[in-house]
């Protein structure tokens, strides 16, 4: 009794002392939760002339009056993600992204010389999606590859227009854990192309957008 | 109480405000009532107008007829838009003839040398019904109802155009450009049929613009209108003090169009309305392409010493809503 008392104790105490070498976690159920700061880049926004008919006894041409010529700056917001391991190498996850990039409209070549500037408005852009993630390895640096698709809005300062749309998202990126177990902190870094079918501005089209993310990931 | 307004002469014009409205983009025409301006309009349509039974060379009273009837037909035609003429029948009276018939016909009047043509008002200076308004175009042009127009000859139905979004309670817009010939004004170009200024012989301008849409919708603007538009309020200042006169232009980078209005009220306040929602740019400038009593009261104390500026924000309008607190600020020249 003692000796089969002994080893079943011994079992789990034998367990715990054995280090952990990537081999069982993640694995289906695993949760990985995460969060960081999403860099999105710039893009054009369109130009146009603001122009006068001309009087067609004297010229053919418009008169522009000024020039406008737009653009959305780079930004850099936050993103969170939560997913679940479907296997050891594929989990799935919702993602958040919300950032407060300026669109910027350059006003110059003004036919009564006004001064050239910037116009700035600012606006506010929130992605609600999914991703499917697959993992090269299970160490403690994983490659991974990455797709999905999101929820696009985007609002302008007052609220007053609203933008929706969708994106289209693809790319990969690299996890590096630190510690070992079951539970573990890692440091995520990523790097996607995010195709929109909608993006403020003033051109209605499809933007593909390079973005880039960093930030902490926990999976328990 | 009804009080009768007539046009006057500017240089190479169309016919003078008789009182200016800055109320929601464009200037509209418009009498006073104690402090209260108020809006002059048809509150009755069909608007029922006669055609002087007159020819002139080039241009016959059936020819002026259909040219009219275009015209109305152009200004009827802006979206969400109620308004409607007709044609009652030729008449002999003159136009200018103050019988409560809306008469649009040629007279000669050599002494308005620079005068295209006029419209004159009878209104209910109460209710600001417009009782009667009659349109003379004055023979002591040339003129033509050519199609593609003609070389040396004015137009009619463009001047029509101008001279009939007169009568329907519009003043001028300064959404135009010009170039000083000698002591008159050459318009280089213009984004508004209502610029005071004519385009020279030959030219035609027969498409109402962005800001004449504008303009007109404001006066005759169904429900529809006014829910699926916007607008832009706040101030032109400088030096932290109203600026009276100075022209506000709205541009819409995303596509192109050009509405304006005007500071009227010694706190430099502006509305503009009639805006498609979306984001706009903002340009302020003085009145400096025809002579200020074109556009404005001659009692008011224009503002032209600042020099034209943009707004340093871009403006989003929302549907069925105002934008406010804009301050453009401008330095003088």
């Amino acid at each position: 009794m003692i000796a089969i008392a002994a080893v079943a104790l011994g079992l789990p105490a034998c367990a715990a002392a054995q280090p952990y070498i990537g081999g069982t976690a993640p694995h289906a159920g695993s949760i990985e939760i995460g969060g960081g700061v999403i860099w999105t880049a710039g893009y054009d926004a369109g130009s146009r002339d603001a122009t006068e008919s001309p009087n067609t006894t004297t010229g053919g041409s418009p008169l522009t009056l000024f020039t406008s010529s737009s653009r959305v700056r780079p930004v850099t917001g936050v993103g969170a993600q939560a997913g679940v391991y479907l296997s050891s190498r594929v989990s799935v996850e919702g993602v958040f992204q919300y950032s407060k990039p300026s669109l910027v409209t350059t006003l110059g070549d003004d036919f009564e010389n006004a001064a050239p500037l910037d116009a700035v408005g600012g606006l506010s852009s929130y992605l609600v999606g999914g991703s499917l993630l697959y993992h090269f390895g299970s160490g403690k640096v994983v490659p991974f590859v990455a797709g999905g698709a999101s929820y696009l809005r985007q609002l302008d300062e007052a609220n007053a227009d609203v933008l929706t749309g969708n994106d289209v998202h693809a790319g990969g990126g690299v996890k590096v854990w630190f510690g070992s177990g079951e539970s573990r902190v890692g440091l995520r870094i990523d790097a996607q192309v995010s195709s929109r079918s909608k993006s403020a501005g003033f051109e209605d089209k499809r933007r593909t957008l390079p973005v880039v993310g960093a930030g902490l990931v926990f999976l328990f | 109480m009804r009080r009768r307004y007539a046009g006057a002469a500017v240089a190479a014009a169309l016919i003078v405000a008789v009182c200016s409205i800055g109320t929601e983009a464009y200037l509209k025409l418009g009498t006073r009532v104690g402090e209260r301006l108020i809006t002059l309009r048809f509150n009755t349509l069909p608007v029922r107008y006669f055609i002087t039974n007159r020819d002139v060379p080039g241009v016959s009273a059936a020819q002026l007829r259909d040219a009219a009837s275009r015209a109305f037909a152009s200004w009827a035609a802006v979206p969400d838009v109620r308004l409607s003429s007709e044609f009652v029948g030729f008449t002999g009276a003159s136009p200018l003839s103050g019988d409560n018939a809306n008469v649009l016909g040629f007279t000669t009047r050599t002494d308005l040398d620079r005068v295209l043509g006029s419209t004159s008002f009878t209104v209910d200076t109460i209710t600001g019904e417009i009782i009667e308004s009659d349109i003379f175009f004055n023979s002591a042009f040339t003129w033509s109802a050519a199609q593609a127009g003609e070389v040396g000859r004015q137009d009619i139905e463009s001047i029509a155009l101008h001279e009939i979004g007169h009568l329907l309670g519009l003043g001028h817009s300064m959404l135009g450009e010009t170039e000083l010939i000698g002591t008159a004004r050459r318009v280089i170009a213009t984004e508004a049929v209502m610029f005071p200024i004519a385009f020279s012989a030959g030219a035609l301008n027969r498409t109402l613009r962005a800001d004449d849409q504008a303009g007109i919708a404001d006066i005759y603007g169904t429900d529809a209108f006014r829910t699926a538009t916007g607008s832009i309020a706040g101030r032109v200042t400088k030096n932290g003090t109203g600026v009276v006169g100075a022209h506000v232009v709205a541009f819409n980078p995303a596509s192109g169009q050009l509405i304006a209005g005007f500071t009227l009220s010694p706190d430099g306040t502006f509305v503009i309305g009639g805006l498609s929602p979306g984001t706009y740019a903002l340009r302020v400038e003085p009145l400096d392409d025809g002579d200020v009593s074109s556009f404005l009261d001659s009692s008011l104390h224009i503002d032209v010493d600042f020099k034209p500026a943009f707004h340093d924000r871009l403006v989003t309008v929302p549907r069925g809503g105002t934008s406010r607190n804009v301050e453009l600020k401008v330095v003088a020249k």
